[in-house]
């Protein structure tokens, strides 16, 4: 064996060190993000973590030579807890899907799952890497089966910071929730050229796959957001009312008190008339900690609203009739988004808090043409499902027929339920009641509009009242609105005992 | 021109606006009685009511245009 001098190794060494650094410039070399692009794809995946925690995973796996797998993979922290990010590369074949792409998305979605960390997706993908064939396809729907794996045990959160078409589309909607950033995050199986050429049909890309588009009549997206920045910020700001997995805890806050002004204002509120509007974000306000909040699909489906938000620094999720739109009935449409909001926290734990003012869900040939039925079941099922979650409710007027059921009733499993002095629970109105269970004597009344007047009250005040579901024990108490958040805290304490 | 339009099935109980009126985004212009709840339509941009689409005690479906607003002048 000849002898190696020492020279020769570090001529060696140096070559080694030469040629890896090479490589790192090759492939770190900050490609400027094109168009409405502010970040690179690397760049995001930094921003959502908290500063310098942000490691990748595989750094100089190629798809081929010279093209990167077209995904940055790794995990970090936010806010001191370790999530899990893919963010693609539109820098590299555009972002799109290819077999090695969808390996590193894969990996990391495995190594999320197994450890129990969140995963965050950065989308910015023109869809299937052609050249790539069936090996793409056949990427993308393991990418979509690990989806579906995943949902029984971390959370998932996409964000849409560029196209997201084809089959790239599909994977956010296999996730929690969408955050779309206005004008560049666009979502659709086939963009406007395509959609030209298939059906003639002429529209832009925002048209058919626009934030705007998404958040309002589609509700495939859950947040619009201006900014790259903004979208990654409101990932963290989700996830802080989020456990990691499935069996994780729940990130408690120092308690915070309530806004007092709204907590004040909470006996005023609600109109004694039951058929006046009122903006149900106020009785919100004087119920939970003051401060954070943070409402999903909020331009979507408005007579319910969904948010996050916390009582004495444990997060809530609140499901709330909004009587301010459409006089807050159910419907088809924001059936599925309850559904979908109680099913996730109920999925993860989350206590759920139903703050219930609801005329019913709205009749009809175009309701019931639209499946209301089947979307109203969702409701049920969720709530009666969501046993894992510390189930109160909490009806501030009324509470009639079907949808007192469906809005988080005991019947269907809550913990406990506090109906306001003045609430009205019953099978039904007490217009509509009067005229089913008097209709011969308001036929041969003399001056039936009277009669039916005196009728109604008598019917509110004796069937209609919620002592009658407090005596039965389906409600726990009748309260004052501003007894209201001091149940709940109280309730809340079980919590600490688990 | 801009029409406002009916959110939700129901019958026109009120109509608030004259012809003429200057109204700005938010402000009410009829309230349609559905479910028992007394439910507004609002002024979807500044302008004057150009026209005024429905009477009193008339049903309204989903999306059909109530109010028509001219939203053209001092905009």
């Amino acid at each position: 064996m000849p002898h190696v001098s020492d020279d020769h190794v570090t001529t060696q060494t140096s070559s080694g060190r030469t040629r890896l650094d090479e490589r790192r410039r090759a492939r770190f070399a900050r490609v400027e993000p094109r168009g409405a692009r502010v970040h690179t794809a690397r760049e995001r995946a930094e921003l959502l973590m908290d500063e310098g925690t942000f490691v990748e995973f595989t750094p100089l796996r190629a798809a081929q030579p010279g093209a990167g797998s077209g995904v940055v993979t790794g995990w970090g922290l936010v806010d001191g807890r370790p999530v899990v990010v893919a963010s693609h590369d539109a820098a590299i074949a555009s972002g799109a899907i290819g077999a090695v792409m969808a390996e590193a998305i894969c990996r990391a979605q495995r190594f999320a799952i197994d450890r129990g960390f969140p995963i965050v997706f950065v989308n910015d993908s023109g869809g299937a890497r052609v050249p790539d064939g069936i090996l793409a396809l056949h990427g993308c729907g393991e990418i979509f089966a690990l989806n579906v794996e995943a949902q029984d045990r971390i959370p998932q959160i996409s964000v849409i910071l560029g196209p997201c078409a084809g089959a790239a589309a599909y994977s956010p909607a296999l996730t929690d929730w969408t955050i779309m950033v206005k004008g560049h995050g666009h979502m659709f199986l086939t963009g406007p050229d395509v959609v030209r050429a298939a059906t003639g049909e002429d529209a832009t890309a925002d048209e058919i796959g626009g934030s705007g588009m998404h958040t309002r009549v589609s509700g495939v997206a859950h947040l619009e957001v201006e900014t790259e920045v903004e979208a990654l910020q409101s990932v963290r700001h989700l996830l802080s009312y989020l456990p990691s997995h499935v069996d994780g805890e729940l990130p408690v806050t120092g308690p915070v008190p309530v806004n007092p002004i709204s907590a004040e204002a909470l006996s005023t509120v609600v109109p004694e008339k039951a058929s006046v509007v009122f903006d149900m974000h106020d009785v919100i306000d004087g119920v939970l900690d003051n401060g954070a909040r943070l409402e999903l699909m909020p331009e979507y489906a408005g007579s319910v609203l969904t948010v996050f938000g916390r009582i004495e620094g444990r997060p809530v999720g609140v499901v709330a009739n909004q009587p301010a739109v459409r006089g807050g009935i159910l419907d088809s449409q924001n059936s599925v988004k309850i559904a979908r909001f109680v099913e996730f926290c109920g999925r993860f734990g989350i206590p759920i808090i139903t703050l219930v003012d609801v005329p019913g869900f709205l009749p009809g040939t175009v309701e019931e043409g639209r499946g209301i039925i089947t979307h109203g079941a969702k409701v049920l099922k969720a709530y009666a499902q969501a046993r894992k979650s510390l189930r109160l409710t909490v009806v501030v007027r009324k509470a009639y027929g079907g949808a007192y059921i469906a809005m988080g009733s005991t019947s269907l499993g809550a913990d406990a339920a506090w109906a306001w002095s003045n609430a009205e629970i019953a099978v039904m109105g007490p217009g509509g009641a009067v005229g089913l269970l008097h209709r011969r004597e308001l036929a041969a009344a003399e001056d039936p509009a009277a009669l039916r007047e005196r009728l109604a009250a008598e019917y509110r005040e004796n069937v209609a009242r919620p002592y009658v579901a407090a005596e039965a024990g389906i409600i726990e108490d009748v309260i004052h609105p501003e007894e209201t958040r001091d149940r709940l805290v109280a309730a809340m304490r079980v919590l600490e005992h688990r | 021109m801009i029409d406002a339009k009916a959110e939700i099935v129901g019958n026109v109980w009120k109509i608030v606006v004259r012809e003429g009126d200057q109204v700005g985004p938010g402000d009410p212009l009829i309230v349609l009685e559905t479910m028992k709840m007394e439910i507004p339509v609002h002024a979807p941009a500044h302008g004057h009511v150009s026209r005024i689409l429905v009477a009193e005690g008339q049903i309204v479906q989903e999306g059909d245009p109530v109010v028509e607003i001219d939203d053209t002048v001092g905009a």
